[in-house]
């Protein structure tokens, strides 16, 4: 029987559930289920290594992120009492509004930076078997977009760290 | 691929064809639903039978059949009429799912067993990894279920499960790491296959050895079952479970038992090789079942490790063991010694 689904479909589902459970994880009052949601979008991210043809990526992402990193996260939780962590979940209103101009700032010059470089977005073309020394410069060639938006996750993420781990003195 | 039928006379035709398919075989009969639930019942037949012969009782007799073997069925039917005390604080959402999404990951890693060199479901090429994903999900589920219970055995246990798993999960699938170079694939086909010759018990002894060990800590089977430590914890992180729900609990356990006998089956044992005067699939029952015997006995035997020394051994001797062994096969495989097996 044939079971395969047009790759569009894929591609929606595995993003609805993805973003779904992202911004559920970070909407959850409970924290528990916060969890549960990061590793529902962790399996939907490997749902998208599935269809890239790219399965050991997958296995390895479900393996390492929600057998490992979510335990974690869930060590985290339980050995936290509970209110402090209800004390720290509820942000004052100005400041998601705040994050959600940012966001939106980041999303539309994003996108614009796409529309730029139009064509020199990357390529389905499979790289091949690439010599380690020509990681940069195809990155930084073939893939400027996706590197780009790659950096400012990971500085987002670090100066998020930053602001969490701040002791207010 | 089966045509939809158009007319009425076509529908049996149609249900005929559907269910005579290959995939509807191996998904839903043989190394599908059915025998998954027959084996899985029949070993806790087997479990009880066993130990009740080694402390010298007579276990289950009365529910019919030779030896009382129906008394699955009798215990099934129990359950289920049973009532299903959910308690007052639980997480209720939770508290009934995980159960139901632990038999599904206990289920999940046999669509790429290799029962026989055409009976397996989805032949996968990374289907050591597959299973190694799946299993890796158990503990935070056990540890999740535990939280919903919102008692403190559950929590108790559960928390002894997940620290339990994790230190074992490491040494066993390293240990793992060596049938792979010897097989030189993850394809469980290809890794069955690779033993015509030798099973990999042989020159992966200590893999064996090492994996054996820390799948019956996975297991939490004695002497590793300090999350469900009776005297203890009355039945650890399932201890709120009762009536179906505990029923549903139990067979992902034994279903779990079944997963870890099979999986030593294909990677040290064989797999569906033997004699040929039985068929493929029967042999590699056959040998699941020998080690399921082998992963019980101890139950009937042992006395229950110390926590600490638990942690110990899974962290400090069976991992520096396993990364050892992974040394050795490197060895073997390089000084051609395994030459003559054509390895």
């Amino acid at each position: 029987m044939d079971l395969s689904v047009p790759p569009d479909i894929t591609f929606v589902v595995l993003t609805a559930i993805t973003l779904v459970a992202a911004i559920m994880a970070l909407q959850a009052k409970e924290l528990i289920y916060g969890a549960i949601s990061l590793a529902v979008s962790f399996i939907g991210i490997a749902g998208f290594f599935v269809s890239l043809d790219a399965p050991y990526l997958a296995m390895l992402q479900i393996a390492v992120y929600v057998g490992a990193v979510v335990v974690l996260i869930l060590f985290t939780i339980m050995l936290v009492s509970r209110e402090e962590v209800d004390k720290d979940l509820t942000g004052e209103t100005g400041e998601s509004a705040a994050g959600l101009w940012l966001a939106g700032l980041l999303a539309v010059s994003i996108a614009g930076i796409a529309a730029l470089a139009g064509p020199n977005l990357p390529s389905t073309a499979p790289v091949g078997n690439l010599p380690i020394s020509q990681l940069g410069p195809v990155l930084a060639g073939s893939y400027p977009v996706p590197l780009l938006i790659l950096a400012l996750l990971l500085s987002g993420a670090l100066l998020g760290a930053l602001v969490l781990a701040k002791v207010d003195r | 691929m089966v045509n939809l039928p158009t007319t009425p006379a076509g529908i049996l035709p149609f249900i005929v064809a559907i269910v005579t398919s290959h995939t509807f075989i191996t998904l839903v009969i043989f190394p599908g639903f059915i025998h998954l639930m027959v084996v899985v019942m029949f070993l806790t037949w087997y479990e009880r039978k066993l130990l009740a012969r080694i402390q010298l009782r007579i276990g289950p007799l009365y529910a019919g059949g030779p030896g009382g073997i129906l008394q699955p069925i009798a215990d099934g039917v129990k359950l289920i009429f049973k009532e299903v005390m959910i308690p007052y604080t639980a997480d209720k959402p939770l508290f009934l799912g995980i159960p139901l999404a632990l038999v599904f990951l206990g289920a999940l890693p046999f669509a790429v067993i290799p029962f026989g060199q055409h009976w397996v479901i989805a032949n996968l090429d990374v289907g050591l990894v597959f299973v190694f994903a799946v299993t890796s999900l158990f503990p935070s589920m056990v540890l999740i279920f535990a939280w919903a219970s919102n008692s403190k055995y559950p929590f108790l246990g559960g928390l002894r499960s997940l620290f339990q798993q994790v230190a074992y999960e490491i040494p066993m699938w390293v240990s793992a790491l060596s049938v792979v170079m010897l097989a030189e694939s993850f394809n469980l086909v290809q890794i069955v296959s690779a033993q015509q010759k030798i099973w990999f018990i042989g020159p992966a002894f200590i893999s064996f050895a090492v994996f054996f060990i820390a799948s019956m800590a996975e297991l939490e089977r004695l002497p590793f079952d300090l999350p469900e430590a009776e005297p203890e914890l009355v039945a650890g992180w399932f201890t709120e479970s009762s009536g179906a729900l505990f029923m549903v609990i139990f067979l992902a356990l034994y279903m779990k038992l079944y997963l870890m006998s099979s999986l030593i089956t294909v990677l040290f044992l064989g797999g569906w090789w033997g004699p040929a005067f039985l068929p493929q699939p029967v042999w590699f029952i056959l040998k699941a079942l020998i080690v399921a015997t082998f992963i019980i006995i101890p139950r009937g035997v042992y006395a229950r490790l110390r926590v600490d020394l638990l942690i110990k051994v899974g962290w400090t001797r069976l991992l520096i063991v396993a990364l050892a062994n992974v040394f050795i096969t490197v060895v073997l495989l390089r000084t051609g010694i395994l030459s003559p097996w054509g390895l």
